[in-house]
């Protein structure tokens, strides 16, 4: 398996390789033209005389360039993609990023040895408008907001104030190494230095997300680490237009700075109303969905695009108003739409920002391959040593402040990864194409890929070596319970009515307040009257459910000897159904936020069904523990042999570990669903209701109807 | 504030109150201030009436409960001391443990918020949350949001995740385990009332 990974390099090299000869002379070359009468090549330039003759074939690549390149270096991407997961060893030790960058080294050198000029570079307006707004919009969407509101003040602060820090720090001390060494160095001015400070130090939320989400650090860390680098784009807009600005000024002033500094807050707020208006619409379209339910998806993206393109358009921080759009709208819109347009839109928002990031790296590569390098050691080694220390005495400064208004404090081992995970990425890159020309604007962009590649490779292949090595806490992989999750939901109650008592506006105060304003008015807005709202109990409760019918969870559940068995009305039968094909669909995952680029949850657990035998034998031992509490021993060992006769059939039969209590209640469905049982089962008389191996049947009829059931409503 | 040991002399029992539950002196006041606001006829204690006169609590699904952790069993009053008692449970768990004066078992360490808590459920003081309470609070919470099908599932769900010794109701113990993974100290604290 892991020697077949290469072949779709394989493939998508020789694609390119094709397309690299084809492209400078305009009309393609024949490889191995077969001599058929008629096999002719239309000539591209339209003032040749066409020959007058029928052609049987002809080759017309002119008319369809443009969209067929794009095609070319999306499947370019995805197979590269591909190749790098079919690979066992390597995703463990090389983040994906560093892969695809290597690949488009490859190509990009490729290109360059077959035209013997420049490949194309990412231009900054794809990538601006194209490439950026699917990852941002995937993270916001899938953004935890508790943790993210909880730790609000301090991802500010380290966005702000930590990049603010950074830009003057690098401008500042880049400009005395400048001085001194004049011969070289000596044409960049200070705004240049100040300039290149500004995009080189923020932190990208492009790579931050793709080395850090195969890390599985604690969520707090994470948390932190992402929310800023998302956040200080506002700050990177504003100082790199100002320095930009102001290069281009005669003079300024001291008035000038101080514009700029409103100028943070505007483009901070800006980006935050553009966002909660269109999210707000988004939410309130989104209500009237329900006949339409195809284009429901649509909304969410057309939304949050629109609020990205009118924020660029007021120069406001898109990425804010994206993010705010996609949290806003997301209860909403979950609320509103149906369970497939919610997977539709899951779906899409992961595939798109998988397909952005992977072309992101792959073109960082590609436009590594240039003509235009001019190389200075002093600049370039300076610029890596600054980020660095620079990155770390903020953090380290910042983080003493802030630790002392916070309830958790932030560790040092923590600090230290903040710091070491302040990747760069293709924001530096674009931002640097679109400085004025001056005569040393190549020297930045060597010294920002250099940065790049420095930091994607080697501080993304080292971070996770070093998480372990530091024993930096990790990610609970602790299954939700619900009893947890109630407990915790009487927890804020409490506290919240503590808080009342004693009269502070605090957390939970807060918290309540917008509780009651979004359930009184937004949630009557912007829900239809026919959708219910979900507690998140309700929610984590679905979810184990849900688990458990696919044989996901760990403990077998004990069995209640003493709850009642009711006869089973049909609309209790009915709110089964509905609760069994809601939990089988329902993907709202709040425990463990959906940061994977390559998975939603629910893929997850369809592939670890797919395991052969061994699983489902897991599952059977299930079955027979549920079977135990009811019948006596001698029953078992009949049970359990028929249950493993059909561990080998499809998925759908995985429901065999269902409640207990379900399985006692279809009465009235057993006489129908005895006729579906096979002539293996030991079959007693029906009449006998107490008999252990009535309940058997019963268990058995259940499951079989159940998964009668789901196999109608599920096309999975 | 520079008065602030005369003015500790209006609340009563203030030094006292101190030492047993870990505030400040600061932090009396404002909680004696905050009483005397609350305690509007000043009678100097307080009663439900009082309680139920804050406009948030009327809201919170478990307010009533809340308000019954106040009083001590039998009492139909709260005062200062009982008030402060029960809010130094929710004082934020100090990292030095070896503070100078400080009770063996404060009233803020994780065990007792856990008793706390659990009280909250267990109103009948026998020492377990039966199914007919946890059902009781569960209600209350989701109110109409769900059915009383999908409560009861959801109360058999809850139960059977955590009763260990299989008798149909959580102890304190249960309790405790089934929220280990919590941080309690960070959920359970009021950084007023540091």
């Amino acid at each position: 398996m892991a020697a077949l990974w290469p072949f779709p390099l394989l493939i998508s090299e020789s694609l390119w390789a094709c397309l690299a000869l084809t492209l400078p002379d305009g009309y393609p070359e024949p490889h191995n033209g077969p001599p058929t009468a008629g096999f002719n090549y239309s000539h591209v330039d339209p003032s040749v005389d066409q020959p007058s003759a029928l052609r049987v074939f002809s080759l017309d690549y002119h008319h369809v360039q443009a969209p067929f390149e794009i095609v070319l270096w999306i499947m370019l991407a995805s197979l590269a993609k591909l190749g790098f997961h079919w690979s066992g060893r390597v995703p463990a030790i090389v983040p994906e990023s560093c892969v695809l960058i290597m690949v488009g080294l490859l190509v990009g050198g490729v290109i360059y040895g077959v035209r013997h000029s420049a490949p194309p570079t990412l231009s900054a307006d794809a990538f601006f408008l194209f490439l950026l707004p699917p990852i941002v919009l995937d993270a916001g969407y899938f953004l935890p907001g508790r943790l993210f509101f909880e730790n609000l003040g301090t991802i500010l602060w380290y966005a702000v104030l930590g990049t603010l820090w950074n830009v003057l720090g690098i401008g500042l001390s880049l400009y005395g190494v400048c001085l001194l060494a004049p011969s070289s160095l000596g044409d960049i001015s200070l705004l240049h230095c100040l300039l290149f400070g500004s995009l080189i130090a923020a932190v990208d939320p492009v790579a931050v997300l793709s080395v850090f989400q195969e890390m599985h650090v604690n969520e707090q860390l994470h948390i932190l680490v992402f929310g800023e680098s998302l956040l200080n784009d506002a700050v990177t807009v504003v100082l790199y237009k100002l320095f930009e600005s102001f290069l281009r000024l005669p003079s300024v002033t001291g008035l000038d700075v101080l514009v700029g500094g409103c100028r943070v807050v505007v483009v901070g707020l800006g980006g935050l109303f553009v966002g909660l208006f269109f999210g707000l619409v988004a939410a309130l379209t989104s209500r009237f969905t329900f006949r339409a339910q195809v284009i429901a998806p649509l909304f969410v993206f057309l939304y949050s695009y629109l609020s990205y393109l009118t924020s660029e358009m007021l120069h406001f921080s898109g990425i804010v108003a994206i993010v705010t759009c996609a949290v806003t709208m997301k209860q909403y819109v979950e609320a509103n739409v149906s369970e497939r347009s919610n997977t539709s839109i899951q779906y899409f928002l992961k595939m798109w920002s998988s397909v952005s990031e992977t072309l992101i790296f792959i073109f960082l590569g590609v436009s590594t391959i240039q003509d235009i390098h001019m190389w200075s050691w002093p600049f370039v080694c300076s610029t890596l040593l600054l980020c660095l220390v620079w990155r770390a005495t903020g953090v380290l400064l910042l983080t003493a402040v802030v630790n002392k208004l916070r309830r958790n404090a932030v560790t040092f081992r923590d600090q230290f990864i903040i710091a070491y995970g302040g990747l760069r990425g293709a924001i530096c890159f674009s931002l640097v194409f679109l400085i004025d020309d001056f005569p040393k604007k190549r020297l930045f962009i060597t010294t920002t890929i250099v940065v790049i590649l420095f930091t994607v490779f080697v501080q993304g292949m080292t971070i996770k070596p070093l998480v372990e090595l530091l024993g930096v806490k990790r990610k609970k992989r602790a299954l939700p319970t619900v009893s947890e999750e109630i407990h915790s939901r009487v927890l804020d109650h409490l506290l919240s009515g503590i808080e009342d008592v004693v009269g502070y506006w605090g957390q939970h105060y807060w918290k309540d307040r917008f509780e009651q304003f979004n359930k009184k008015y937004l949630r009557r807005f912007l829900i239809g009257e026919h959708h219910q709202t979900h507690s998140s109990i309700l929610r984590v409760y679905q979810e184990v459910e849900r688990r458990e019918q696919q044989g996901v969870e760990e403990t077998p559940p004990a069995v209640d000897a003493h709850s009642s068995s009711r006869p089973l009305l049909p609309e209790e039968m009915d709110s089964i159904r509905r609760i069994l094909s809601r939990n089988l669909q329902n993907f709202n995952n709040k425990q463990m936020p959906a940061y994977s680029r390559h998975t939603l949850h629910q893929d997850l657990t369809t592939d670890e069904m797919r395991k052969p035998l061994h699983r489902h034998q897991s599952l059977t031992e299930r079955c027979t523990y549920h079977t135990i509490t009811y019948c006596p021993q001698r029953v078992d060992g009949e049970f359990s042999k028929s249950c493993r006769g059909r561990a080998r059939l499809s998925r759908s039969h995985t429901v065999c570990s269902a409640s207990p209590r379900w399985s006692e209640r279809p009465d009235s469905l057993v006489p129908a669903a005895l006729n579906h049982t096979q002539p293996s089962d030991p079959g007693p008389a029906e009449e006998e209701q107490d008999s252990p191996q009535r309940r058997t049947q019963i268990e058995r009829a259940t499951k079989k109807q159940l998964s009668f059931i789901l196999e109608n409503e599920k096309p999975l | 504030m520079g008065s602030s040991s005369s003015s500790l002399n209006n609340v009563p029992d203030g030094q006292q109150l101190m030492q047993e539950t870990g505030f400040s002196a600061a932090h009396l006041l404002r909680l004696y201030e905050r009483f005397k606001f609350l305690d509007k006829d000043n009678r100097g204690h307080l009663r439900s009436e009082d309680f139920e006169a804050v406009p948030e609590l009327s809201e919170n699904p478990i307010g009533d409960r809340i308000v019954g952790a106040f009083f001590l069993p039998g009492q139909e009053t709260v005062d200062f001391s009982s008030f402060v008692r029960v809010l130094a449970h929710f004082r934020p768990t100090e990292k030095n443990r070896t503070r100078a004066g400080a009770q063996p078992d404060p009233a803020n360490s994780r065990n007792r918020k856990l008793k706390f808590a659990f009280r909250l459920y267990d109103q009948d003081r026998d020492g377990k949350i039966s199914r007919i309470e946890l059902l009781q609070v569960l209600r209350e919470m989701l109110g109409m949001q769900v059915t009383e099908e999908q409560l009861q599932s959801i109360a058999d769900r809850a139960i059977q995740e955590a009763d260990l010794d299989k008798d149909d109701a959580i102890s304190f113990d249960e309790f405790r385990k089934s929220l280990e993974k919590v941080n309690i100290d960070h959920k359970m604290s009021i950084r007023f009332l540091e």
